[in-house]
């Protein structure tokens, strides 16, 4: 082990707080501790102008409430996410008070400790060299993550793990990894074996999460019911139960739960989005448009700020008669994010805006560039978009752009009747009824032609051949959930055989996010996950 | 002035208020200990009745805030593991400078691999409160003593004064059996403690906290016992 000076002594240290006086007094004591090279900032501004020009500090110690514009956790999550703090880096919050508002991101922006002020001295050296220790001792577990590495990160959790120590931490990011990997059988088992000791509310909700993925929604509720009557503050296992009930297509409830979450704890960005689109799709346009404002006001200093607030709210003024915020709204998506697919929806919904306002030449210019953003990449759109873009490109004339923007969403969902119906019943609308069902019949039959080809390539044993060509498949059809699945089944048998093969490992993995996104219950996407962690590596 | 206007929300200022409180705190408590501002010995002494009237200040601040937070149900409750060892020296070190200053030893005793689920900053404010209080009540000496006694963590602040009188003790268990009423500043402690030791439950079982006389002092003694 290093003494404790040397821990100060080779170490660079940033401190954040809007507060003189504590700014002096932190720079003072680490001066105290032996460290040389401490840089201060009064503002957020200040904090990422010094995180983006130097190289990674080993410690910040950021005060939570830091004036107007982002807090502390805010700077945290945009140095995570801009990698301008590397594994290595410990991240101290300092702050006045705990509140739940606080403690609510996601697991990968948490902070690595809380020091509630006041603190002296002594205690600020002895937390400040634990953490850093900690952090020293989790490195290499978070580079093996880094490095999608997960089977190394487990066993180096495995081994971190002692006696007479606290495991929290470790214990957290190891149900996380199981999580996040698609090992439910193991993180089941993990939070079992905690829970045997004490009732932990963030284990409990972990069992819950697994029910969640196991699509055993009823298990799911009873776990969550239980955490929330045991600790009614732990805000992960309320928005977890609303997600099960949205799952299960209670609407009502989902909005019910998440409406008495914001009264308490109004500053989540995501549970207000969520709030958002869940009022929005029961068609209670007011609970929809005051989250949905909330939220773009949460979203303003954040990182992790997302169009779908502006595009719901935009749809909502619509709906509500008021164009003219919407068409800004609809603006401040191309202009605020970099998000290509935000993009195109926010075009089909300013095109629908300028036909109902009657505003043609604004609408026909919309269409046309939406054509050319849809020629461009076939599969940007989601298939809810899709269907709202064909729709306004009938409206506008444009039956071409219409037509191909349908097929795509056919070849990308061939085998779902109930979509299926919906595509015919915009064609019908647009007085297409017989031209299109040939179009949807042959594209079905292409589909399936191609992905029985596939199979029985890799039934066969050609399995290279099997792989190359659902890969073209799922290149043409990158939203197609056979094809991709397919693709990873072969995948996994060519792995089987020839043992494990690091790119087309990664490959598989990609298609199987994908999967996810499509369809988060999908069952062979949990299987083939087991399968493919099964794989020995090399 | 418009009389017609409502009254402000005053919880809107209380996280602000709040804040600026907390950092006026920091720097009198670290002046006082006197690390940097080069506090000669005689004056640590004189100055040492100050620091503890700062930590009352600050205990009060906590208790006000978690029961505010506790009863809005938007406080982070969170039972973690904590290593009992880390916990002991952390407090240690938040009050060795005033324990020195008053000439009052404090006096350890736990194991060191034992672990435990609480919320540490409640449980801490518990402590810290416990402590103080014992300081003034204390003639020099305190004991910490904590210990697994049938699977309930036993906390014990410990001092060699002349113990609780017969009211305090009254009270104490008054409280702690649930009497709801508070009186005056002991009142306020004695709330939070008993709040925060209902708020840690385990398997049926709930946490306590009694006034006790006698120990191995012959004192009072604050026991917090968490299931």
């Amino acid at each position: 082990m290093f003494t404790s000076d040397s821990i100060f002594e080779n170490r660079r240290f940033l401190i954040v707080d809007d507060f003189q006086g504590m700014r002096a007094m932190l720079r003072e004591m680490l001066k105290a501790f032996g460290s040389r090279t401490i840089s201060v900032a009064a503002n957020a501004k200040e904090a990422i102008a010094y995180l983006e020009q130097s190289d990674k500090y080993d410690a910040v110690l950021c005060d939570y409430n830091i004036g107007p514009g982002k807090n502390g956790q805010q700077v945290l999550e945009e140095a995570k996410y801009r990698h301008l703090i590397g594994p290595a880096t410990a991240w101290v919050i300092v702050t006045a008070e705990k509140t739940s508002d606080m403690v609510i991101g996601a697991a990968e922006y948490m902070p690595d400790d809380y020091i509630i002020k006041p603190i002296n001295e002594a205690a600020l050296r002895s937390r400040l060299e634990k953490v850093i220790t900690k952090k020293a001792e989790l490195y290499d577990i978070q580079k093996a993550i880094f490095a999608k590495n997960f089977n190394a990160a487990l066993s180096l959790c495995d081994k971190a793990m002692g006696p007479g120590k606290a495991n929290n931490e470790i214990l957290r990011i190891k149900s996380n990894l199981l999580l996040d990997i698609g090992r439910y059988d193991k993180a089941k088992e993990l939070f079992e074996k905690i829970l045997s000791v004490r009732d932990v509310p963030w284990a409990k909700t972990g069992l819950a999460k697994v029910a969640f993925h196991m699509g055993e929604m009823e298990t799911a509720q009873r776990l969550l019911k239980e955490v929330i009557n045991e600790s009614r503050s732990y805000m992960e296992a309320h928005d977890w139960l609303a997600k099960t009930y949205h799952q299960r297509g209670d609407l009502e409830e989902a909005q019910r739960i998440l409406v008495r979450c914001t009264e308490t704890s109004p500053n989540s960005m995501n549970r207000q989005k969520t709030l958002g689109e869940i009022a929005h799709k029961r068609g209670d346009l007011d609970v929809a448009e005051k989250a949905f404002r909330k939220t773009i006001k949460l979203g303003e200093n954040s990182i992790l700020n997302t169009p779908v607030a502006h595009l719901g709210l935009a749809k909502i003024c619509t709906e509500k008669d008021n164009p003219s915020e919407a068409l800004q709204l609809l603006k401040s998506v191309h202009k605020e994010f970099d998000d290509k697919a935000a993009s195109l929806h926010a075009k089909v919904m300013e095109g629908v805006v300028y036909q109902k306002t009657g505003d043609h030449v604004n609408a026909r210019k919309a269409a046309e560039e939406l054509a050319a953003i849809i020629q461009e990449d076939p599969n940007l759109a989601s298939t809810d978009v899709a269907l709202e873009a064909a729709g306004f490109l009938f409206k506008a004339g444009d039956k071409e752009a219409a037509q191909s923007m349908l097929e795509t969403v056919v070849k990308n969902n061939h085998d779902d009747d109930a979509l299926i119906d919906q595509v015919k019943e915009i064609f019908d609308q647009a007085g297409m009824e017989n031209e299109s069902r040939q179009m949807i019949d042959t594209s079905r039959r292409e589909v399936v032609e191609t992905n029985n080809k596939g199979v029985t390539l890799a039934k066969e044993g050609q399995l290279d051949e099997a792989i190359q060509w659902l890969r073209n498949a799922k290149a043409m059809l990158p939203n197609n959930k056979q094809i991709l699945l397919n693709f990873t089944h072969a995948a996994i048998l060519a792995m089987q055989k020839n043992g494990r093969n690091d790119n087309l490992m990664s490959e598989a993995k990609e298609c199987l996010n994908r999967v996810g996104a499509l369809d988060p219950l999908e069952k062979r996407r949990i299987q083939y996950l087991g399968m493919l962690e099964a794989i020995p590596s090399r | 002035m418009d009389n017609q206007e409502t009254p402000p929300d005053i919880t809107a200022f209380f996280a602000s208020a709040i804040h600026d409180m907390k950092n006026s705190l920091c720097v009198l408590i670290n002046f006082l200990e006197g690390y940097h501002t080069g506090l000669d010995e005689n004056l640590k002494s004189e100055v040492a009745p100050m620091l503890y009237e700062v930590k009352r200040v600050n205990n009060n601040l906590v208790q006000m805030l978690a029961i505010y937070k506790v009863g809005n149900e938007f406080y982070p409750f969170e039972m973690t593991e904590n290593a009992i060892d880390e916990f002991v020296s952390e407090i240690v070190m938040q009050n060795q400078t005033l324990l020195d200053n008053l000439g009052i030893t404090l006096e350890l005793d736990y194991d060191k691999d034992l672990t435990w689920y609480f919320d540490r900053e409640l449980v801490s404010g518990v402590i810290s409160h416990a402590l103080n209080n014992a300081m003034r009540y204390t003639h020099d000496k305190l004991r910490l003593l904590i210990t697994n006694e049938d699977d309930y963590l036993v906390i014990r602040v410990e001092d060699n004064g002349t113990g609780y009188s017969a009211g305090m003790l009254e009270t104490g268990n008054a409280v702690s059996k649930g009497v709801d009423f508070a009186s005056g500043s002991t009142g306020l402690g004695l709330f939070f403690t008993s709040m925060v030791a209902k708020l840690h439950k385990h398997r049926g079982k709930t946490g306590s906290m009694t006034l006790e006389n006698g120990g191995k002092f012959g004192g009072g003694c604050f026991v917090l016992r968490l299931p």
